[in-house]
């Protein structure tokens, strides 16, 4: 294995052609040291790619701890990266490398020949799933783990990589027979920066199994921006879930283990939004 | 002198007979109350080493030419070898050795539970030795897993034969009873998961072998390494100067330990092996899942007649059966108890000791259905267990050696009754109450253990004994211990231990039984030194021996006289005084336990199902405090530990296949310094005057008894519904709140606080 | 070859690219106050800073370090902190308290006098199972700069 270190976004994104970007390594070190991701070359993004915050653009090599403790970020965002993982993994792990991170699902990262790794059935429907999806979870039920990620879907967020920019609904699809990713990322494109609407409210509320450094069972994202409501929840799908409404929880696809998120999320979500 | 006697011996709640040779203890007990040390904080000894990283644990030792080495364990919960080939991995880079199956002891070509080995290799880094893991040539045939236990012991797989009890007449004191309850209890598969993994390294010399391990028993390991490789004990030494916790996990030996010998015999090279967290997560030992079955019955005015309880434990494949009908047994004076516990084995990872096995599990169960009884007969829980008070040994009528259990329930009284206030402060979100749960549990320790100290020309002493400190501060108790008796200050005083080369027999880190095994004999090794000085001095002075004594440093007379201790001691030039201690019998006839409650305060958000442990109050009766400091941490470690086990640590085991899912620490989630609330520490100081020259029962385990139960309780308070499972998981607060719900709407009586 | 600044000493080090810093600290240092507990980010025990900053060495690439101090417990011998662990028993088996006192100097330096919630926010990356957190917070709202 190798390690470049391009200074500029153009030579970060030739050198992806086949290597693959590190930033804050929280994800995929460990990724590739258990050998579910393998890499020729590593490409050490840092210096390519745009950090710090400016009125309400973030670049994206900012840290989830930068963001937590900065006062011009949106309480929902804020909120969700002070509630993500550990202190450490907060300072190293950058927002960009956050909204791309895989799911905790136990089946894919013990390496279960699951739909996610190529094969033809999801374990957890059968197995044990009580930390997994209870929408869009039929073909797979892995649970989406980004709290940032369901606080900038309901901020609407837009962003800009290298080639192009787009909301960040469409940065996230669902996996199919077809293709199994989540994201809409090409392999040697770079997320640069995430831009933020103008926010007149917004929280973020998030149930899980220990008061800090646990992913959520749900996070329930709410922002009023332009004066409209706008909810989106983590823990929910195999990707971060814009909810189109309270009432789209009667629609939840619960396994029979998962049921109880559903329960939380009603909860979480109506004090979501008499917060606002 | 040295006597021979039949007694028994009593590790985590397990009882044998056996021939334990002893010598009298003759010493009297100091008086109650703190002494110039004993019963003073004392920050521990080895403190700065730890806090500095300088001190040396297995993993931080690096011998000259040691290779590191992996194991190649079974994906499967339980497959056969059809087919092996090592020879690619033998021929893999940095590779010196490659063991395969049958060739060294828990190396076999079947393996009955994920994780068993079937081969392991030496190279020259870690990560050559785990590559050439990767090219072993294995074909498996799988073969069908038995995973579960109630199906298992339906089938007669069970690790030891069902183990029943009854006294007095079960039946009829159901018959007699004003109300009975009887509920259905789960707990879960918990992992140990000490930070430090389980890891040593193995060295020959010649032919007598050198283990640096992590380990609660050097001694045990000693006799079994030397057991298995067929040497004198004396060719097997043990050495674990630091560990990185244990927890029960590491009492006993591990293939692991006989795979880095062998691999250090064919390489004569020293051989390091050492757990991942994921294969300590799946081989590492466990607490076993239980199903139990518990009925408490009482007349109105809430004497228990009749307590029963049947035990399903998922040990796995092998094991033995934890004292979980223990507190069933021996908590509460009730004349008619019948128990029966089944131990299934499993193809699943073997259990092993955790904390207080069986009584964790047990305690959990009996303490909520007593809760649930008190609500029903309308009778205070904190009266309900005055009221059924053990005075004597509930299973042979034993007097006990000392038990202050009533004077906890005194001490709890001012927590308790704050309730109503704690339930005042509900609000429509979150509802508050208090629960409480008594405990019981072994802790006396027991002969045989050995120390010696040496006393210099430089008048410092030091602690000899080959015991291993596994965290809990016994290094710093063994010190103060002889401190106090030599009348020295503490910084006088070294401690040596762990190395079975150098030092004498001491016990096991384990059952709450080291300080009040080894603090006996290291106080009578130092009386012994200070008679010696005292001989010395009364030569040298001309005084009587009784008018002398020991104290801030000096020999003082009683006539006023008073001299350094190097006064004498400098006369030795490079001698030393050596005193010699032993461990004396335990009181006959009588029955040593330790015990406590614990009061929780909870608030339950009624709309997600968290719950917040506001404050934990801990009450425990342990004899004599030897270091108040150290005494407190181990409160609250076992506290925490037991926060963990009710709210967020599950190893989950897919059903399909019988493996491990939580093998990792997101997974398996411990608690965290944001998890814990306020914890008060209370302990009655009472000296056991029966037990040894010191007084003191062990505290390692006693707080992790009762906290689970005190907060399922806690919660039953504060919203009427009744936790059955633990963890007590968001889903399970949720069934529990919506099962209470139903209840009320059909009008049945919500067991719910009393008032 | 590359180097490495640690406790404000320069080293060289030869590996290659996939090893973490908590490797080359412990096994080309020697520098084995860094202890490895679950090797994949989960448990804190092989923190250590980076300009100050607490960091997971166990899942940093060594080659990614460049240019930034990397300060481990043997950097932090002399700091008061050390006195505070030692003097509330902040520690029993003591495997995890060289992570706990690398994160904790952190906590200190950007807020000398944390409040509770403030040392539960930051510390709750550094596990302990002997359950020493109270004394731990004591330690750290009882600290001496």
């Amino acid at each position: 294995m190798q390690l470049e270190r391009p200074e500029s976004v153009d030579a970060a994104v030739a050198a992806l052609a086949d290597g693959r970007a590190l930033a804050g390594g929280t994800e995929l070190v460990p990724l590739l040291r258990d050998g579910i991701l393998e890499a020729d070359t590593l490409v050490d993004v840092r210096d390519a790619v745009p950090r710090g915050i400016s009125g309400g653009t973030i670049g994206a090599g900012t840290t989830l701890a930068e963001l937590e403790a900065s006062p011009e970020i949106p309480a929902a965002l804020r909120e969700a990266c002070r509630l993500a993982a550990s202190p450490q993994l907060r300072n190293m792990g950058t927002i960009g490398g956050n909204l791309l991170q895989a799911t905790r699902c136990w089946y894919w990262r013990l390496q279960f020949p699951c739909r996610l790794h190529g094969g033809d059935i999801c374990h957890a429907h059968e197995g044990q799933h009580r930390e997994h999806a209870f929408f869009a979870n039929d073909f797979c039920a892995s649970a989406h783990p980004s709290d940032p990620a369901a606080a900038l879907l309901a901020l609407g967020a837009r962003l800009r990589t290298d080639r192009r920019e787009l909301e960040i609904a469409e940065l996230y699809r669902l996996p199919t027979e077809d293709d199994r990713s989540t994201t809409t990322l090409a392999p040697d494109e770079l997320i640069l920066e995430l831009e933020l609407p103008e926010v007149e409210a917004s929280t973020y509320l998030k149930a899980m199994d220990r008061q800090r450094w646990a992913f959520a069972l749900v996070g329930v994202a709410a922002a009023r921006v332009g004066g409209e409501t706008r909810i989106a929840l983590a823990g929910a799908a195999p990707i971060p879930w814009l909810l189109s409404g309270p009432g789209e929880l009667d629609e939840a696809t619960p396994l029979e283990g998962t049921a109880f998120k559903v329960e939380i999320a009603r909860t979480l979500v109506t004090r979501a939004i008499a917060s606002l | 002198m040295a006597r021979l006697i039949r007694s028994e011996k009593e590790v985590e709640g397990r009882y044998e007979e056996v021939w334990t040779l002893v010598e009298e203890d003759a010493l009297d007990q100091w008086s109650a109350g703190p002494g110039a040390v004993v019963g003073r904080d004392a920050p521990r000894l080895d403190g700065y080493e730890k806090a500095r990283g300088e001190a040396r644990y297995t993993g931080d030792i690096k011998l000259s030419g040691m290779l590191e080495s992996a194991l190649l364990r079974s994906p499967y919960a339980r497959a056969r070898v059809a087919k092996i080939d090592l020879a690619a991995a033998a021929a893999a880079p940095g590779v010196f050795a490659v063991i395969g199956p049958g060739e060294v002891w828990g190396v076999d070509e079947e393996v009955h539970f994920e994780g068993g080995a079937v081969a392991g290799i030496a190279a020259e880094t870690l990560a050559q030795a785990r590559a050439a893991v990767e090219l072993i040539e294995i074909e498996w045939e799988e073969l069908e897993p038995l995973l579960d236990a109630d199906e298992a012991v339906k089938r007669g797989s069970t690790i030891q034969d069902s183990r029943s009890y009854e006294r007095g007449d079960y039946e009829q004191g159901l018959a007699q009873a004003e109300a009975v309850v009887e509920a259905e209890y789960t707990t879960q598969t918990l992992n140990h998961n000490p930070l430090e993994t389980h890891q040593c390294v193995c060295e020959w010399r010649g032919d007598s072998l050198d283990v640096y391990v992590s380990t609660q028993y050097i001694w045990g390991l000693r006799r079994d390494l030397a057991e298995k490789l067929d040497l004198p004990q004396d060719k097997v030494r043990v050495i674990c100067e630091f560990m990185g916790g244990g927890f029960g996990a590491k009492n006993g030996i591990g293939n692991y330990l006989l795979l880095a010998a062998e691999l250090a015999k064919r390489t004569r090279r020293p051989v390091r092996c050492a757990l991942s967290r994921r294969e300590e997560n799946v081989v590492g030992g466990n607490r076993n899942a239980t199903r139990q079955r518990v009925t408490a019955a009482a007349r109105a005015d809430g004497t228990l007649t009749a307590l029963g309880g049947e035990y399903t434990c998922a040990l796995g494949w092998e094991g033995w059966l934890p004292p979980t009908a223990g507190p069933v047994q021996l908590l509460y004076a009730c004349e008619n108890v019948k128990t029966v516990e089944h131990g299934a084995k499993l193809n699943i990872p073997p259990m092993a000791a955790f904390r207080a096995p069986g009584f964790v599990e047990g305690t959990w169960s009996l303490e909520c259905v007593l809760d649930k009884l008190a609500a029903q007969l309308g009778v205070d829980p904190l009266e309900l267990r005055k009221l059924n008070y053990a005075h004597a040994d509930t299973m042979d009528g034993r007097p006990f050696s000392s038990k202050n259990l009533m004077e906890c329930y005194r001490r709890a009284e001012p927590h308790w009754e704050r309730r109503h206030e704690v339930r005042a402060r509900s609000d429509e979100i979150w509802k508050r109450g208090i629960g409480m749960a008594s405990q019981s549990w072994y802790g006396g320790g027991g002969p045989p253990s050995y120390a010696w100290v040496r006393l210099g020309s430089d008048g410092r002493a030091n602690v000899v004994t080959a015991m291993q400190d596994i965290g809990t501060g016994t290094r710093t108790a063994m010190a103060m211990i002889a401190a106090e008796e030599l009348g020295l200050p503490l910084d006088r005083v070294e401690v040596q231990i762990g190395d079975s080369a150098r030092g004498p027999f001491a016990s096991i880190s384990g059952g709450s039984s080291t300080l009040p095994s080894m603090g006996p004999a290291v106080r009578s090794a130092a009386a012994d030194a200070a008679r010696q000085v005292v001989e010395l001095a009364a030569q040298r002075f001309e005084r009587e021996e009784g008018t002398l004594a020991l104290q801030g440093g000096n020999i003082v007379c009683s006539d006023g006289g008073s001299w350094p201790l190097e006064e004498i001691t400098a006369l030795l030039d490079d001698g030393q005084i050596l005193g010699k201690g032993a461990r004396g019998p335990n009181p006959a006839g009588m029955r040593v336990l330790t015990f406590g409650i614990q009061l929780a305060e909870v608030a339950v958000d009624v709309g997600t199902g968290e719950v917040r442990v506001e404050k934990i109050v801990a009450i425990h009766d342990v004899g004599r405090v030897i270091n108040p400091l150290g005494a407190r941490s181990q409160i609250e470690g076992g506290v925490i530990q037991a926060l963990g086990h009710t709210f967020s640590e599950h190893r989950l085991d897919d059903p399909r296949t019988g493996t491990v899912l939580t093998k990792t620490l997101d997974a398996y989630k411990l608690p965290t310094i944001a998890d814990v609330p306020e914890i008060v520490c209370d302990l009655v100081d009472e000296p056991d005057t029966h037990l040894t020259n010191l007084g003191s029962k062990g505290l390692g385990e006693p707080p992790i008894v009762p906290t689970a139960a005190a907060i399922a309780n806690a919660i039953r308070d504060a919203t009427g519904a009744d936790v059955t499972s633990l963890p007590i998981t968001r889903e399970e607060i949720l069934r529990a709140l919506r099962e209470a719900d139903a209840k009320t709407k059909r009008k049945e009586p919500v067991a719910a606080g009393t008032s | 070859m590359p180097s490495l600044r640690v406790n404000g000493h320069d080293h060289t080090f030869d590996a290659p690219v996939g090893q973490t810093l908590a490797e080359t600290l412990r096994d080309d240092l020697g520098l084995t106050g860094t202890k490895i507990a679950c090797g994949e980010g989960h448990c804190g025990a092989c923190t250590v800073q980076l300009d100050g900053i607490p960091v997971l060495s166990c899942i940093t690439l060594v080659h990614t370090v460049g240019e930034r101090e990397v300060t481990t417990i043997e950097g932090l011998k002399d700091h008061p902190l050390v006195d505070a662990f030692v003097r509330t028993d902040a520690l029993q088996c003591g495997f995890c308290t060289p992570g706990q006192i690398v994160s904790a100097a952190a906590l200190v330096a950007s807020s000398p006098s944390p409040s509770s919630d403030e040392i539960k926010h930051r510390m709750a990356g550094n596990l302990c199972r002997c359950g020493t957190y109270p004394r731990i917070e004591e330690a750290i709202s009882s600290w001496q700069g």
